[in-house]
């Protein structure tokens, strides 16, 4: 322990020693104007790797095995034929063999090929060797995963399957219902237009602009006529300059001129009989004021009547 | 448990293990004959007894591993003893023994490849693999480890039969590259006629380099026309060092892209840290600003020069109350009722 002791306190003084003097060492290398203020960071010294090379190949060749190809099965060669070439651009894959680690699917397809380039060299070898590389169907031994796990392996399967299918299927049903909706919202939008069309057409019937009806018998033919009538119509408009109502009304308590006296009665008007009816006058239509239209008018009997009646009925 | 574990080259269980493989390879061609006289005109020639052909490659290969493996790495070297009928197995070796015991279990267990796992810290996996009586050895860090129970691969080979090994074109590039080609051919071919072997060759192990590490992968060999259908395991293969001997001697190679987990663990760890330090270092600023007391800009006396006060009103105190304005009296109106009782009366 003591010895220990010892021992840890001249390292721990020798570093000290050293750590002051590489700060003395500074000081003055900063005096004579070597170290510059500013970014000044300790580095980690370089580690050196060991590759020795004449020691792997001495290695090699001691302890390589000189055994026929039989016992070795072993093949190096490069990837095989591209098979994503012609599907996909082969701006991926680098023409040098060099595997992207970072992409799963293409480094897959690496391995992929080299197997496959590899078995392409070594079926031939095999078969000329007389060394079987298809068991017989009616060779039963134990495999390398139960059956039970083959079996869970090709239910894993059917199931990714089924999923992959319905998911199609949802996929296309929603693809479908958005279809459909677009359709009938462009369906709703025709009918409102056409009885916008239809409202503006009997409004502009209702005043007297369109003389013709021709826009109650379809909608096919509305779209060749109705340019035309409108034109009409606003012309008609444009030389008139009013419409129907005030017209009528123009003519009824009359447009411009004397107003005074418009209404007092002229030889004319009472010379003109045109509106006597003899009827109204004589009492024989109705009303209470006429004599003999009292009886015929009032069909129910008197009060006293009525009573009467009654008692009689009892 | 102390008294079930075995005992390192307890020479009753060496005994024990030679009579069992005396009695399968006493079995197996029996089997073999029954195959070939049920089907005599079959289209395939079943091979001859594995016992006509003479096994010469005498390799065994001990698969095992330290204490402290996860569930995961036992299922790989499961999957490696089941694809390698050359094979051997062992208890766990305890962490404590030292690296080059493995030796003498070796020795004792009649093998002359090791592969041995060693666990640490239950996340990291290390393999060793290993010409036993006089090196080379390489240590690797072990990745991405897949394993023959998972159900995304979908291929299978009969247990045992005897692989082809494929490498890639890198493995003669590079010195140490091929020390280690020598190293997989030699392990994990399965020597010909071994008792426990099949007479097929129906799938292939492919070794390639990628990203500075060696991929494992497995594939079954489906039709002639080289379709494949991979059976796993699979797992990723970090160089970090060759040594000349076996689990000793002087390092060979040592791997310049090699970062250890520890060190990754902590780079990351340090990132994750820094960062906070800087979002803490971001919220004090702002608190000290928040905090810092506003200049005091001192009064403009020309600031309202051109503000003119306004007139104040005479403050008048009334000392009388306001004249209040005559309340409006309503109209005495009666009512119907009372107007009408008023006219009978009249």
């Amino acid at each position: 322990m003591n010895t220990f002791d010892e021992e840890s306190l001249s390292q721990s003084e020798s570093e000290n020693e050293n750590s002051d003097l590489s700060d003395g060492e500074l000081q003055e290398a900063f005096s004579k104007g070597l170290l510059k203020p500013g970014l000044n960071i300790l580095t980690d010294k370089k580690k050196k790797y060991v590759n020795n090379v004449e020691g792997l190949k001495n290695c090699l060749a001691d302890f390589k095995k000189d055994i026929d190809w039989v016992e070795r099965l072993d093949i190096t060669k490069g990837l095989g034929p591209d098979i994503m070439a012609n599907i996909d651009s082969k701006n991926n894959v680098d023409d040098n063999n060099e595997v992207n680690a970072e992409d799963d699917f293409q480094r897959e397809m690496c391995f992929y090929r080299q197997a496959q380039a590899a078995i392409l060299e070594a079926l031939p070898r095999l078969h000329k060797l007389k060394i079987p590389t298809k068991r017989p169907e009616d060779y039963f031994a134990e495999m390398a995963k139960s059956d039970q796990h083959m079996q869970k392996v090709r239910a894993k399967l059917l199931q990714k399957q089924q999923a992959m299918e319905r998911s199609e299927k949802a996929k296309k049903l929603r693809e479908l219902r958005k279809y459909g909706k677009k359709v009938q919202v462009q369906v709703l939008q025709k009918r409102q237009k056409e009885k916008k069309a239809m409202m503006t057409a009997v409004k502009k019937y209702q005043k007297g602009m369109v003389d013709k009806l021709d826009f109650l018998e379809g909608d096919a033919e509305k779209g060749k006529k109705n340019p035309a009538t409108a034109s009409k119509s606003k012309s008609a408009m444009n030389m008139k300059g009013s419409n129907a109502r005030r017209k009528y009304k123009d003519k009824k308590f009359g447009f411009g001129g004397k107003k005074r006296g418009s209404k007092w009665n002229t030889k004319e008007s009472h010379d003109d009989v045109s509106g006597f009816r003899s009827k109204v006058a004589h009492g024989k239509v109705g009303g209470m004021r006429g004599k003999g239209g009292k009886k015929a008018v009032n069909k129910r009997p008197g009060k006293n009547a009525r009573k009467k009646m009654r008692n009689r009925s009892r | 448990m102390a008294a079930f574990r075995k005992k390192r080259g307890a020479p009753v269980e060496h005994g024990k293990k030679s009579a069992k493989k005396r009695k399968i390879s006493n079995v197996k061609p029996g089997k073999q004959e029954e195959v070939l006289n049920e089907n005599p005109e079959n289209e395939y020639s079943i091979p001859a007894p594995l016992s006509l052909g003479k096994w010469k490659n005498k390799e065994r290969v001990l698969i095992f591993s330290s204490r402290g493996i996860n569930f995961r790495t036992r299922h790989m070297m499961q999957d490696l003893r089941t694809l390698m009928p050359h094979s051997k197995a062992d208890s766990k070796m305890d962490r404590k023994d030292q690296l080059f015991v493995v030796n003498e279990v070796c020795e004792i267990k009649n093998c002359n490849k090791c592969i041995f796992f060693e666990a640490k810290k239950k996340q990291d996996l290390y393999m060793w693999i290993s010409n036993v009586p006089h090196g080379p050895s390489a240590k690797f860090l072990v990745q991405n480890v897949h394993t023959l129970a998972e159900l995304k691969m979908t291929g299978n080979c009969l247990r045992g039969s005897r692989p082809v090994l494929s490498f890639d074109p890198k493995f003669d590039s590079e010195p140490h590259y091929a020390v280690l080609k020598e190293l997989f051919i030699q392990i994990f071919a399965t020597p010909q006629y071994h008792p426990k072997s099949q007479p097929f060759v129906d799938h292939i192990l492919t070794f390639t380099i990628a990203d500075n590490r060696i991929w494992f992968r497995n594939y079954q060999i489906i039709e002639e026309d080289s379709s494949l259908v991979e059976i796993g395991p699979r797992f990723v293969l970090n160089l970090i060092k060759i040594f000349s001997g076996s689990f000793r001697g002087s390092t060979l190679y040592e791997n310049s892209h090699y970062m250890s987990p520890n060190l990754h663990r902590r780079n990351l760890r340090l990132a994750v840290a820094a960062r906070l330090k800087e979002k803490q270092l971001v919220k004090d600023v702002q608190k000290h600003k928040k905090e810092e007391v506003k200049m005091l800009v001192p009064d403009d006396p020309t600031h309202d020069v051109f503000q003119t006060p306004k007139e104040k009103k005479p403050a008048a105190v009334p000392h009388q109350h306001p004249e209040q304005k005559p309340k409006k009296m309503k109209n005495k109106k009666e009512f119907k009722r009372q107007r009408l009782l008023k006219r009978k009366n009249k």
